[in-house]
């Protein structure tokens, strides 16, 4: 029942000197993830940098002219507007993921240890099926000679046809379906390990479930909340063929844009300039968002 | 329990291994492979075992879903790897530029005679060096004319205002600008700034009427009833009118834009010979006529003509008259301002 | 409490059905007679084709190889790292964090050329091997959140108790740290399986002319707009691994029984 870091010290260890601030010599189980890091997530990314502030070919490709130009057109009113569309999407998307999310991690989690590995295995078990094969079906349930309109035509509810599918509320239903996974079991993995005892110590207390829950539940599942989010939200700017295939590709997000200026605009440098800008901006989300939730560790987020 | 997961996970290690011995088996490269890359189902797969069963050389079909990406994956193997590339007339042309493609020895594809000469030379090999035309199309307006009310006559036809939220277009910025373009009666290859800015103002009108933009499967929008009109792909629209028989096709009146489809080697085919024998069979008249009934595209063999089926023969999508066919413009390359401007109006497009 | 209870397992069953409902259609339809979506008949013709559709299970083996590899090595790295880091604490560690976490923020499409660009450069032939590596570059994150989280909230009190009773530090490890970290790498194992089995965009750019995977194929398909033998081999694979969880239970009820006797 110690809430601290495990490096922190524990009060069993009294006989041994306090421990430095840094150990000078790196556990040697870091090594492994120290190298593949660098090989093949550092030295990509300064590829990615590099190609920022080079100029892009006249028909194909990159020159090796130096120019900021790339960075300076981030800064468009056009960009910043997609900028904010995603932000808005992925922040809704975050909210719903939670909304449905929480309750069902929290309900999974009181039932009986067999149910509730069955219930997180049954959860699971779609997600190994292609998802585009998987919103592919979503089209097929809800275009205009779908089932859902088919039976609503039927039972007499619709004269035409309903619109569903090819607006931003489709797009949602597509978002927040292929995210939730990932929210319920970062929610599940904490309020697994939750010592009910507290929960009824409080009740002993005198606290009402509802209040109970807030002071108690709730703050100490925060780590599983904060991973959650972060786990939806990042994929969740990124993420183009959602709205692609429910959207209509009517709307412009950050994943679409890059895509375009690497494909069809065939500006790479243009490209790695906005992944770059969306990689700082998802660092700085969740700086912010560590700050705001007051969570000290995020569960190996820093 | 740790023990019931570690017999599990033993378990799958071993199924893992035995599923690895059974892929190492059956690969093997040899001398007589061909590696192909392009769309997927781009080819009749009949016709693929057809040329295995005739020459014993096996196919290796690899896909790509967008030319850029080709382009990025051939300049990145440096022209190797692949034998065959069937692919659009303006990467080809990018792909030229960047020499990335070998010179075809015709002396080993006597087929070659066979092929339209309406369809060889243009832009992109103006001297017929490197690319065999596999087919060609242009995209056209289709639609439902039970739920159509306004007349259809060309591109200025779906500005119209009855046709709120109906229409299904191609998601491709020069294709939509360039059709734009051509409704004010310009080239869709034009670069002049002030007609592009026009041109950005004019397809702004166009998005209350579109409900989505799809390249790949605007049919299926169509016959679900989903969209009542679209401009789409010469394929995507003899799809279409399999299904629904009762859809209208329509020859825009301000010009088509048209592409061709072609094969070609990469610098440094892995089996040269091997692609050579696949042009030559390619270019053989009944094959050549299969292909394109197929594809659901046009046919750019003379030879094959007569062997192409009544019903291609009068689907509209795919059999042109010649005189609609002298009003044609290919999309070529235009000048990297005109690019970036396109790009910039694309973008607000979309936004909007 | 029993009030609650009925209400919570609506809740559950509903969002369950909210999942599952597209798979219903995929299954459904792969028992369906005609190759577009409207409904002709039942038939079996799509698993006959997809028996004899070598491509395909070409890269359905490919895609399983590659996802075992990827995840294994990725439980490894992964897990050895949020250890060692829990252990010590070095000055560039957060730093570290970080940036192997960049993968799972940058878009796909960005990462796939990046690659693409990289392993030009160091004149890696691209196949199996590019593909496994890239693979396991961005199921790491997923394995090291999950570990990590794992290991905060463990009492330090157990290893030590472990380590003053007489273990060596891997002692300690194998038999206090391993089993209590295991949830937290089988789900993370499972979240990284998945990516590995859906990811298109980076195995495109990677991957060479024998190792077609079955994302890739499936999206090359979707993009046609037909699909119905990949139907039928999700409704199969989907068997699989029901079978799967039911053969776990069988075994996990079997050994307590045995135990128990």
């Amino acid at each position: 029942m110690w809430p601290r870091l495990w490096k922190g010290g524990s009060p069993l260890k009294k006989a041994e000197p306090a421990k430095k601030k840094y150990d000078r010599h790196i556990s040697p189980t870091v090594w492994i993830l120290y190298i593949w890091t660098v090989l093949f997530v550092a030295l990509p990314l300064v590829y990615v940098v590099v190609i920022t502030f080079l100029k892009k070919g006249d028909v194909w490709g990159i020159t090796d002219q130096f120019t900021l130009e790339n960075y300076q057109k981030l800064f468009s009113p056009v960009y910043a507007k997609v900028f904010l569309d995603s932000f808005l999407v992925a922040v809704s998307t975050t909210a719903l993921t939670l909304l449905i999310g929480y309750p069902f991690a929290y309900f999974t989690a009181k039932f009986s240890p067999r149910l509730r590995s069955f219930i997180i295995l049954l959860l699971m078990a779609p997600f190994w099926i292609n998802s585009l094969l998987r919103l592919n079906g979503w089209i097929i349930l809800l275009k205009a000679n779908g089932a859902v309109n088919t039976l609503l035509q039927s039972l007499g509810i619709i004269d035409e046809p309903l619109k569903i599918l090819y607006n931003n509320g489709a797009m949602m239903l597509g978002m927040v379906y292929a995210l939730l996974p990932f929210m319920i079991t970062s929610i599940y993995n904490s309020v697994e390990k939750l010592d009910w005892s507290l929960i009824e110590a409080s009740r002993d207390l005198g606290a009402s479930p509802f209040k109970a829950f807030v002071t108690v539940t709730v703050p100490l599942t925060v780590p599983g909340i904060v991973a959650g989010c972060v786990l939806v939200f990042v994929p969740s700017m990124g993420l183009f063929f959602i709205s692609d295939l429910l959207g209509g590709a009517k709307t412009l997000l950050l994943g679409n844009l890059i895509k375009n200026e690497l494909m069809q605009a065939r500006n790479w440098p243009m490209g790695a300039t906005l992944s770059i800008a969306m990689l700082l901006f998802t660092f700085a989300f969740i700086l912010i968002y560590k700050k705001v939730t007051g969570a000290k560790n995020l569960g190996g987020i820093r | 329990m740790k023990k019931t997961i570690l017999r599990v996970l033993g378990f799958a290690l071993v199924l893992a291994l035995t599923l690895t011995c059974f892929g190492c088996s059956s690969g093997s490269a040899g001398d007589k492979e061909l590696v192909i890359f392009s769309w997927e189902g781009y080819i009749d797969p009949e016709l693929l075992t057809e040329f295995t069963e005739q020459t014993g050389i096996k196919i290796n079909y690899n896909y790509f879903n967008s030319e850029e990406e080709m382009l990025a994956k051939l300049e990145a193997v440096k022209g190797g790897d692949y034998d065959i590339i069937i692919a659009s007339d303006y990467i080809i042309n990018i792909a030229r530029s960047e020499g990335l493609l070998k010179e075809i020895d015709k002396e080993k594809v006597p087929n070659y005679k066979n092929l339209n000469p309406k369809y060889l030379n243009q832009y992109y090999d103006p001297d017929g060096l490197y690319t065999i035309p596999y087919v060609a199309g242009t995209p056209l307006i289709v639609y439902d004319p039970a739920k159509v009310t306004c007349e259809i006559t060309g591109y200025n036809s779906l500005w119209d205002e009855s046709l709120k939220d109906q229409l299904v277009v191609m998601d491709h910025m020069r294709n939509i600008i360039g059709m734009t373009m051509k409704s004010m009666g310009y080239s869709l290859n034009t670069e002049d700034p002030d007609v592009i800015a026009a041109a950005g103002e004019k397809l702004m009108k166009l998005k209350p009427n579109i409900r989505a933009l799809d390249g790949d499967t605007p049919h299926e929008k169509l016959i679900s009833g989903e969209c009542t009109i679209g401009y789409v792909f010469t394929s995507q629209v003899s799809a279409v009118l399999s299904e629904r028989p009762d859809f209208a096709v329509c020859y825009p009146e301000e010009g088509m834009g048209f592409g061709i489809d072609s094969l070609f080697m990469p610098s440094n085919p892995p089996h040269e010979d091997a692609a050579l024998q696949f042009m030559n069979y390619m270019c053989d008249p009944e094959v050549s006529a299969r292909a394109s009934v197929f594809t659901q595209y046009i046919n750019c063999n003379s030879a094959a003509t007569q062997y192409l089926p009544e019903e291609f023969l009068n689907n509209k999508a795919v059999n042109i008259p010649d005189d609609i066919l002298g009003n044609i413009e290919f999309m070529e390359d235009i000048s990297p301002e005109a690019t970036e401007q396109m790009n910039e109006i694309w973008n607000a497009f979309k936004q909007s | 409490m029993k009030k609650n209870n009925w209400l919570s397992k609506l809740f559950v069953i509903l969002v369950l059905l909210f999942n599952y409902l597209p798979i219903i259609v995929v299954v459904v339809y792969s028992f369906n007679a005609s190759k577009y979506s409207n409904w002709a008949g039942f038939s079996l013709q799509w698993y006959e084709k997809l028996f004899r559709n070598s491509q395909i299970l070409r890269s359905l083996n490919n895609s399983l190889i590659l996802a075992f590899s990827s995840c294994g090595l990725s439980i490894l790295i992964g897990t050895a790292g949020a250890v060692g880091m829990a252990r010590s604490r070095f000055r560039t560690q957060g730093l570290l964090e970080n940036v192997s976490m960049i993968p799972m923020m940058m878009p796909e499409i960005i990462l796939g050329m990046a690659y693409l660009a990289f392993f030009s450069i160091i004149r890696i032939p691209f196949g199996m091997l590019t593909l496994i590596i890239a693979h396991t570059t961005f199921c790491i994150p997923y394995i090291f959140i999950n570990v990590q989280s794992r290991l905060v909230g463990l009492d330090p009190a157990y290893v030590e108790a472990a380590r003053d009773l007489g273990a060596s530090p891997t002692r300690a490890f194998y038999d206090v740290t391993l089993p209590l970290i295991t949830p937290a790498i089988l789900s993370g194992a499972l979240l990284s399986f998945a990516m590995s089995m859906d990811d298109v965009v980076i195995s495109f750019f990677v991957t060479g002319t024998t190792s077609n995977t079955l994302p890739l194929q499936v999206y090359s398909m979707l993009k046609m707009g037909v699909t119905p033998e990949v139907n039928a081999l999700c409704t199969l694979m989907l068997m699989v691994v029901f079978g799967g969880i039911g053969l776990y239970y069988l075994l996990t009820t079997l050994l307590k029984k045995e135990k128990k006797q």
